[in-house]
């Protein structure tokens, strides 16, 4: 054994500093990977917009936007729905009218193409108002639920306390009929819009958490992410920076189906009679149904059923489209 | 060859766990009953339980009053007792005399008017509750313009309490499973109390054999009796009381409302107790006890019974609002699970081809569409293919009602098998057998078809059982008189205990398919052990 192969440190001549130096934990240094820049969204929106298909159901969405929410507005339906067409309601003759019917009466404008309801309304523009009410209850429960359940999800998840208490309440609440909680709430305060969205999100965000907890408990004891928690990150960043990112496929192709279930638990709601008194969708279905019976009424029976399969299917297959682009492994 | 110790020893476990899991259960099923009870009874206005009542509008001034406090007595909402109950009670126990009751009884129109005896009376009326706790309410006579008493006005006294909704849910929870005993009849009875064992059946005249138990002094007089309908043997002794319903079916338990048989009554030949016969719908072996009715009843019933068991449920040709729902859901359920699985099979199988891409149309229409949507497209199908749209019991009613409910199932599991076979196609173990020199088609059914059919197996228990509770929407739409609107009319019209009993069943039968899709699928799948713990 010799020690030639071994340098002393001492005989290079320099100082300590210059043999070691301080360097200070650096925790954006410490993530930065030296690979090309990648962007996440737009890689999804690379993805989801090289598929033809899904620029034309987008367009479709907008259009589907617009009509709900533009058009009432500029024909004044949305600001008074009951004198708006005033000339015409209540009159017997404007009742029930075919849309060829109510073209020749009225002249054309798009508001008579779907012909005109029980007092003489126009069947098009109450649709797309009834639309606009039904999205937007849509898409608040499902913001309200989506929010409330992906973050106490994620705590339930990480905390093994949390969960053993959780869990009981979640098959004690999930056992409570949705029905009854829903109309429980709406008996106690008003038919209303707010109290709708109260209660379909008072315990709907229950399902959302378990369904994030059950992903969090996946991938919470992954090797990355034990290797992430021994070099020392808090909890909080390792769920902002480690586990949400490699969630989010599943969490927007959740959300994407939110919203259209929420419009036919609405449009069901209505129909057994725990509706709201605002002449949503799934109101105006449960109106014009005992039309079906007479058959020159069949067109006001069969709008609003039409109208609304058409809206859920484009925000289910938007949603599905972009769930799918959002999973990376379709980065490639 | 006898079982090894092992599994006995792992029986042991299994039979361990289980009793842990329903012990579980039931804890659940009871705090879920809790929080509905404390959610319906201090959330909604007990007087709302009369927004749908035809009796109430009938009555008029004191008597409504009264009427309304008579109806919270029954419903477990208060104690009510009247100032006339108190004197009897009284009277019965000695402390009063008949003919002082008789006097004091009358107590005046208004509290001047009453007589000294009246008053002292009133008075010892209204300390005794008042001391208990009670409210002590005195509503003076509501008279015409010409001095007439109106209708329904004379003079009330009572006093009432209301009921803790603790006590409510202690005394709902105990009253639950009831067993009949012979000390149930309170009035007077002919003959001992007690069980009698016959060989003859006297409601089939005696001659013929048929083992029944017969009771006196129970609440029914046949305890245990053969019979020709479905399941043949039937009992009384042990009775399930979910709650009384209020507008559903006034006055009857939500248990004997789902399972009593609905329709037009069948006569047939019946012969009485006192062995006359006659073509009557009256079941004999429903008689329940109530006293003093042979009295009350006339000659009519004197001729036909021989006691208080009087009470007869009339036989009916259609099946209970269960029987309905549970037909249309078991059978929509099979055929969903007989095209459903081989259709989602296919599609991962011909992934990407044309038949792939029209199964997933098919399944966003199913997911995305309201189910309400597609109920009115099918049944206007079915109205253009000439089929009953309401339901009348015959055959072809039967079809629009499956078909409704099994498409939208047939396209979940189609979703659903597909998504897993596509995952699978991938794993490591398929991946070894394609390199093993196995075919495609080996692969599909020997291995990856196994192992999808475990998480397919679980499902299954939850589908029977939930086949009971029926199907809201597709019953409304054809009419079904079926179980499944039972939760929905009771929520509307606030028939309080009613939501209770549903609610009580609901969780019965979600706890216990659970309970049994672990077991289904663990018999299954003999790697899936109930012992070692997860997680």
């Amino acid at each position: 054994m010799t020690n030639n192969d071994t340098v002393d440190i001492k005989d290079l001549g320099m100082s300590e500093e210059e043999l070691f130096a301080h360097y200070d934990n650096n925790l954006y240094e410490s993530e930065r990977v030296t690979a090309p820049r990648y962007s996440y969204w737009k890689s999804v929106f690379r993805i989801f917009f090289k598929k033809k298909i899904n620029i034309i159901i987008l367009l479709f969405l907008a259009l589907i936007i617009v009509f709900a929410y533009i058009y009432p507005v500029v024909t004044g339906y949305a600001a008074n729905p009951e004198v708006a067409y005033n000339q015409n309601a209540y009159d017997n003759t404007s009742r029930h009218l075919l849309p060829t019917d109510a073209i020749q009466r009225f002249g054309f404008s798009l508001s008579w193409i779907l012909g005109t309801g029980d007092v003489g309304q126009p069947t098009f523009d109450a649709l797309w108002y009834g639309s606009s009410i039904s999205i937007s209850l849509a898409f608040m429960c499902a913001v309200i639920n989506m929010v409330i359940g992906i973050i106490l999800g994620a705590i339930w998840g990480f905390s093994k306390k949390v969960d053993i208490i959780m869990m009981e309440v979640f098959n004690i609440v999930g056992n409570i009929p949705y029905i009854l909680i829903i109309s429980v709430f709406i008996q106690i305060l008003s038919p209303s819009f707010w109290t709708l969205v109260f209660a379909m999100t008072a315990t709907g965000w229950l399902g959302v958490a378990f369904f994030i907890r059950t992903q969090v408990v996946v991938i919470r004891d992954r090797e990355y992410n034990l290797a992430s928690r021994c070099l020392g990150t808090p909890i909080l960043r390792l769920t902002m920076k480690n586990i949400l990112p490699f969630m989010t496929s599943v969490i927007v192709t959740l959300a994407a189906t939110e919203i259209p279930s929420y419009i036919s638990y609405e449009v069901y709601l209505s129909y057994i009679g725990i509706g709201i008194s605002d002449m949503t969708l799934g109101k105006i279905i449960e109106q014009t149904q005992s039309f079906m019976a007479v058959p020159q009424w069949g067109f006001e029976y069969w709008s609003p059923i039409i109208m609304s399969s058409i809206i859920t299917v484009i925000l289910y297959v938007v949603g599905q489209n972009l769930g799918d682009a959002s999973d990376p492994k379709t980065h490639m | 060859m006898p079982p090894s110790p092992l599994v006995y020893y792992k029986g042991i476990q299994m039979s361990k766990y289980l009793i842990k899991r329903i012990l579980h259960g039931l804890v659940s099923v009871v705090i879920v009953v809790m929080a509905v009870m404390l959610l319906i009874y201090s959330a909604i206005d007990k007087s709302k339980i009369f927004m749908q009542d035809p009796l109430i509008q009938k009555k008029a001034a004191n008597d409504k009053i009264v009427y309304r406090y008579q109806c919270w007595e029954e419903y477990g909402y208060l104690t009510y007792i009247t100032y006339a109950d108190w004197l009897n009670e009284i009277t019965e126990k000695g402390e009063l005399d008949p003919a002082t009751r008789d006097e004091a009884v009358k107590f005046g129109k208004t509290a001047a008017e009453d007589t000294p005896l009246s008053a002292e009376y009133v008075k010892k009326f209204t300390d005794y509750y008042e001391n208990q706790g009670y409210t002590v309410e005195r509503l003076d006579v509501v008279l015409q313009s010409n001095k007439a008493v109106a209708k329904g006005g004379a003079q009330k006294l009572f006093a009432y309490k209301n009921v803790p909704i603790f006590v409510r849910m202690f005394k709902y929870f105990t009253g639950i499973v009831r067993f009949d005993n012979k000390r149930y009849a309170e009035g007077p009875l002919e003959g001992e109390r007690g069980l009698t064992f016959t060989w003859h059946d006297p409601a089939y005249g005696g001659e013929k054999f048929s083992p029944a138990v017969m009771g006196n002094g129970t609440k029914y007089r046949y305890l245990i009796y053969f019979d020709d309908h479905f399941p043949y043997f039937h009992q009384n002794l042990i009775t399930i009381n979910l709650g009384k319903s209020y507008t559903i079916n006034k006055g009857i338990d939500v248990w004997d409302t789902m399972i009593q048989p609905q329709g037009s009554i069948v006569k047939k030949q019946t012969i009485y107790p006192t062995g006359f016969v006659e073509d009557s719908a009256n079941d004999m072996h429903t008689l329940t006890y109530s006293a003093g009715s042979r009295d009350l009843g006339g000659p009519f019933t004197q001729t036909r019974y021989t006691d208080d068991y009087t009470i007869a449920v009339n036989e009916k040709n259609g099946l209970s609002k269960m029987g309905y729902s549970f037909i249309i859901g078991i059978l929509s359920s099979i055929i969903a699970y007989l095209l459903g699985i081989p259709l989602g099979l296919l599609m991962s199988r011909y992934q990407d081809k044309l038949f792939d891409k029209i199964g997933t149309l098919y399944i966003i229409f199913i997911m995305a569409v309201p189910s309400l949507a597609y109920i009115f497209m099918f049944r206007a199908i079915g109205i253009a293919a000439g089929w009953p749209i309401t339901f009348d019991g015959t055959p072809q009613a039967y079809i629009l009602p499956i078909i409704s409910l099994a498409l939208p199932s047939i396209g979940g599991l189609m979703k659903w098998s597909r998504r897993y076979m596509i995952d699978q196609k991938n794993a490591d173990y398929v991946k070894f057998a394609r390199s093993g020199g196995l075919s495609e088609g080996e692969i599909f059914r020997k291995h990856i078809l196994k192992n999808a059919m475990i998480i397919i197996v679980q499902g299954i228990p939850g589908t029977v059982l939930f086949s009971l509770v029926g199907a809201i929407i597709t019953e409304r739409v054809y009419t079904v008189p079926g179980t499944g609107g039972m939760l929905v009319n009771a929520v509307t019209a606030f028939d309080n205990s009613a939501i209770v009993g549903v609610a009580l069943f609901y969780a019965l039968l979600s706890v216990t398919s659970l309970i049994l899709g672990d077991v289904l699928m663990a018999t299954v799948d003999p790697r899936i052990s109930f012992t070692s713990k997860g997680r």
